[in-house]
């Protein structure tokens, strides 16, 4: 079975292209284009990886990953915050919320993969 | 890695246009409140994320340049530089210069030297902004490529991984880290260490207590296997061995793992790093070395230096503006549909009108009471239809007045006179199509109030007015139609200068002085008209005026002034809400049926058959009518009618008679552009299609106004 | 997660079914050590278990070392593919000492290992 992968930013293009690069790898995709929209999407579907954006409008990802590590079914689930370089204190409080892995912004897409397949493969 | 990256990028462009926009907004916003931090936090939204996308099409330049903008930006939300006057025009210059790029980029260009040269200079100010405060360097864009270095001699290495108590929670699974190292060669010797495992009372089923020893066949260097643990560097003891690792490393190894030695180094002998003889020597010369070196921490080697963690940056986006979080709020309702779909919905409720005129003739003809009552029912709803998807179409003016902030800004401050934009009626909605064409007559408009209309401010404070002088930007719905004002506080329109300049250039004759006001201001609107004593770059150069008059008509709107003198002028558009409806008057010919804009018949009036000039011309009170025989025109067979008629139709200033056979009256027309095949017919500019279900077309009026001439003169 | 068991002439087995993950670990470990308490000879048949993660395999060890400790039999079957490739992984077999069964695409890489 396919492994899922919710991917949360407000950019069309990036969840456009980190989805392409994901399901050509062989990840199932679901998207959200904030953190509130990404909540809806926690239904009770299995997740296994969420990659979120850090400063999107209506929910920022530290808060929406906060939410989600109260969810039962989300709680263990590993998060890949995206990131900007040199920004460590951003880094550090989405660690404290739960999301221990990162990529870098920008960033291409082979290291996108490199980054998920390091936690899980499809 | 190949993907198709075609479509994504179109969005990429789509969306990045968008954010230049916000950060336009935002930046302008800034102009007058300079603490808001949510235009601050907006503006770096704009740029972080056009940066973070171009990054992953590989755009570096844009790469490159917006991290730099990114910095400033950053340093600015953080307090760490202050938000100074000058910072925002170098700011919009770069936001500018962001656009060229992706115009580069689009076009699939490298960026040229004088765009190179530009951005080096923007650069440079950006540095200088920056100062003496931190800047982030930045980071490789491919880490990949340059995380593959010089391999090592040797291929075998020796891996002991302790994983912290907390990975299991925080998603973390070591045989993650483990599958994924399979990947980079092949793990030979694992063995899995359970000497951590608490007693069974004490055991929390959620942490992790195993350590692993592996060794690893591959020809990666060590970067590359410290980057796969890099996401729980902080919760994990990692100690690599590189190939051809001496004794003394081996030694270090067992003395810095929490495991009995013994049991570690029959681990390293089954493993093969080394032999039996070898073990006894270390374990023997550990002894002798004494228990200090046992007692050493950890090497380390991996582990990040912890920093001091700096004040929330990110809760500064929670606490939003209202008027922000209104802003947002509405953006969640727009849904972005590409125009094309919107003409084709269009279409199709067109071809619908005619499905269902066809069914209703055929339950007229067969007298089918019912049919016919379900027929005129479906017929309102298909009405309602219509009115929807043109509604569809309809877009607030007020982006586009938005856009004239910039214009405003920069124009006053290039020739140095001090004026606020008002903008009022932003809401007003007209169609997408009249929204996009206005923008150029618009520009000359306000470019010309700021230009000539606004005094210089010597000027004003002699005339006692407030030494800022305000343009306005009003919109509002007016009888079926849509205004658009354009208005300055300036000195009013010149009756004696233009009358004067009007003669120089032979537009009026000498005595022709005593013209209303409305007659007069119309006058600047002519070819070659230009009133400005100085020539500025902007809109001296005598093509501004006539060519706004021109495009307004283009979107069949009219152009009308009110000024007063030392009190200021009002520019008027007037357009239609749509061009996909008009007011049509619908003409036959032959059994065809024609259109022509309503607001362009001037008159109709009887051929009269006797009067033999009538082939080419008529005498309509004392002056030349050019005819137009419309069945002649479009090789039309059939004789003619008993009588003919003659519309006269009237469009910039030019007159002809069109002759048709049959006079049916006014009429709303929705226009169908015509397909591909019928580019070529020469007055013709779409269809539309009547209640009976023919088809009418519709008549390009200047198109045939210049045939008619043709013809007078041939 | 479930965990059905059955017991004939003395010998516990036990049938989880599903995840032996981390979202699970909580519930398994009381479930397993339990199971522990109730028999001297034990079988774990791992035919149903469709994943396993890290806290899995801990539980498996915790309850192996227990079994050992107290002088009871703890015997792994039917190690489902998931199972197997994690053990593969970790070189486990040896460790638990059962016999496995290898499907093809497994016994490959399981002699690259050796």
């Amino acid at each position: 079975m396919a492994k899922t992968i919710l991917i949360v930013d407000d950019s069309a293009s990036i969840r456009q292209v980190v989805g392409l690069t994901l399901k050509g790898a062989g990840y199932d995709i679901v998207d959200a284009v904030d953190g509130k929209d990404a909540l809806t999407k926690l239904d009770g579907r299995k997740i296994n990886l969420v990659i979120s954006d850090v400063n999107m409008p209506n929910m920022d990802g530290i808060s929406f990953v906060k939410q989600m590590k109260t969810m039962p079914a989300y709680k263990f689930t590993p998060v890949i915050m995206l990131t900007t370089e040199g920004s460590e204190a951003m880094k550090r409080d989405g660690q404290a919320a739960g999301a221990k892995a990162w990529v870098v912004k920008p960033f291409q897409p082979a290291q996108m993969l490199d980054a998920v397949s390091k936690l899980i493969l499809p | 890695m190949s993907l198709d990256l075609g479509e994504a990028l179109q969005t990429f462009f789509a969306e990045s246009r968008g954010l230049l926009q916000d950060m336009e907004e935002s930046l302008l916003r800034l102009e007058s409140e300079s603490d808001d931090a949510e235009s601050i936090n907006a503006v770096f939204r704009a740029a972080h994320t056009i940066k973070g996308s171009s990054g992953m099409f590989g755009l570096d330049a844009i790469v490159a340049f917006t991290h730099k903008v990114e910095n400033l930006l950053d340093q600015v939300r953080n307090g760490a530089v202050p938000l100074k006057e000058g910072m925002i025009g170098l700011l919009l210059a770069c936001r500018d210069h962001i656009e060229r790029l992706l115009d580069f980029a689009a076009a699939g260009e490298e960026m040229d030297a004088d765009a190179r040269t530009h951005g080096e200079a923007l650069t440079a100010q950006l540095s200088q902004c920056l100062g003496k405060s931190a800047t982030v360097p930045a980071e490789a864009v491919s880490p990949l490529e340059s995380a593959g270095g010089r391999p090592m001699a040797g291929d075998t290495w020796h891996i002991s991984l302790r994983f912290g108590q907390d990975v299991l929670k925080n998603g973390m699974d070591p045989l993650s880290f483990l599958r994924y190292l399979g990947t980079l060669g092949e793990i030979c010797h694992l063995a899995t260490l359970a000497d951590a495992l608490p007693a069974a009372a004490e055991m929390d089923p959620e942490c992790c207590y195993l350590g692993f020893e592996l060794c690893l066949k591959s020809d990666v260097d060590k970067a590359r296997i410290e980057a796969v643990f890099e996401f729980v560097r902080d919760d994990c003891d990692l100690h690599i061995l590189p190939p051809g690792s001496k004794q003394a490393d081996y030694l270090r190894l067992i003395a810095a793992l929490p495991e009995d030695n013994a049991r570690l180094g029959e681990l390293l002998v089954a493993s093969g790093a080394m032999t039996a003889r070898e073990l006894e020597m270390i374990l023997t010369a550990q002894e002798s070395a004494g228990a200090s070196q046992a007692t050493q921490k950890p090497l380390g080697e991996i582990l990040v230096e912890r920093q001091i963690v700096q004040p929330e940056l990110v809760n500064a986006a929670l606490s939003k503006q209202k008027d922000a979080r209104n802003r947002q709020a509405q953006e969640a309702k727009f849904i972005r549909v590409h125009a094309d779909k919107l003409d084709h919905l269009i279409n199709l409720v067109g071809e619908l009108v005619i499905s269902g005129a066809g069914v209703g003739l055929q339950a007229a003809r067969n007298k089918d009471a019912t049919l016919m009552e379900s027929v005129s029912g479906m017929a309102r709803l298909v009405e309602d239809i219509r009115d929807g998807a043109m509604r569809l179409r309809m877009v607030e003016i007020g982006e586009t007045f938005n856009r004239f902030r910039r214009v405003v800004r920069d124009v006053s401050k290039e020739i140095g006179k001090d004026i606020e934009l008002v903008i009022e009626g932003e809401g007003t909605e007209l169609d997408k199509t009249v929204v996009d064409k206005i923008g150029d007559p618009l520009t000359h408009l306000m470019r010309n109030a700021m230009d000539h209309g606004i005094e210089p401010a010597e000027l004003r404070a002699s005339r006692g007015k407030p030494v800022k002088g305000t343009l306005k930007l009003n919109a509002y719905h007016e009888s079926g139609g849509i205004v658009i004002e354009v208005s300055d506080d300036g000195g009013g329109l010149n009756r004696e200068r233009i009358l004067a300049k009007a003669r120089e250039k032979g537009l009026i004759p000498d005595d022709g002085g005593n013209l209303s006001d409305a007659e007069v201001w119309k006058l600047i609107f002519e070819a070659g008209f230009s009133t400005a004593e100085q020539v500025s770059n902007l809109s001296g150069r005598g093509v501004g005026m006539d060519v706004v008059r021109r495009n307004i008509e283009a979107l069949r709107g009219t152009v009308d002034i009110e000024s007063h003198a030392g009190l200021g002028s009002i520019f008027r558009i007037r357009l239609p809400l749509t061009l996909a409806i008009i007011d049509g008057f619908l003409m036959g010919v032959g059994d065809g049926h024609y259109v022509v804009p309503l607001d362009m018949v001037q008159e109709c009036l009887e051929l009269d058959p006797a009067r033999s000039e009538q082939r080419d011309y008529i005498n309509l009170r004392g002056e030349v009518l050019p005819l137009l025989r419309v069945k002649e025109h479009f090789g039309l067979g059939g004789r003619a009618g008993r009588r003919e008629n003659v519309v006269v139709v009237n469009s910039a200033g030019r007159k002809a008679g069109l002759v048709v056979d049959e006079l049916k009256g006014e009429f709303q027309a929705v226009i169908k552009p015509l397909a591909a095949m019928f580019a070529k017919v020469r007055g013709v500019t779409g269809s539309t299609i009547l209640g009976s279900g023919e088809v009418a077309l519709v008549l390009e009026v200047p198109a045939l106004l210049t045939e008619a001439a043709r013809k007078l003169a041939a | 997660m479930e965990i059905r068991s059955e017991r004939n002439d003395g010998r516990l087995s036990l049938y989880p079914e599903g995840e032996m993950t981390i979202y699970h670990a909580a519930d398994l470990k009381p479930a397993l050590l339990d199971a522990l308490g109730q028999s001297d000879a034990i079988e774990l048949d791992l035919s149903a278990v469709s994943e396993l993660d890290t806290s899995g395999v801990q539980l498996l060890m915790l309850m192996k070392r227990e079994a050992v400790a107290a002088g009871k039999s703890l015997a792994l079957s039917g190690h489902s593919p998931a199972v197997l490739e994690v053990f593969e992984l970790l070189g486990l077999g040896g460790w638990f000492g059962d016999p496995q069964v290898l499907p093809p695409n497994l016994q490959a890489s399981a002699r690259g290992a050796a």
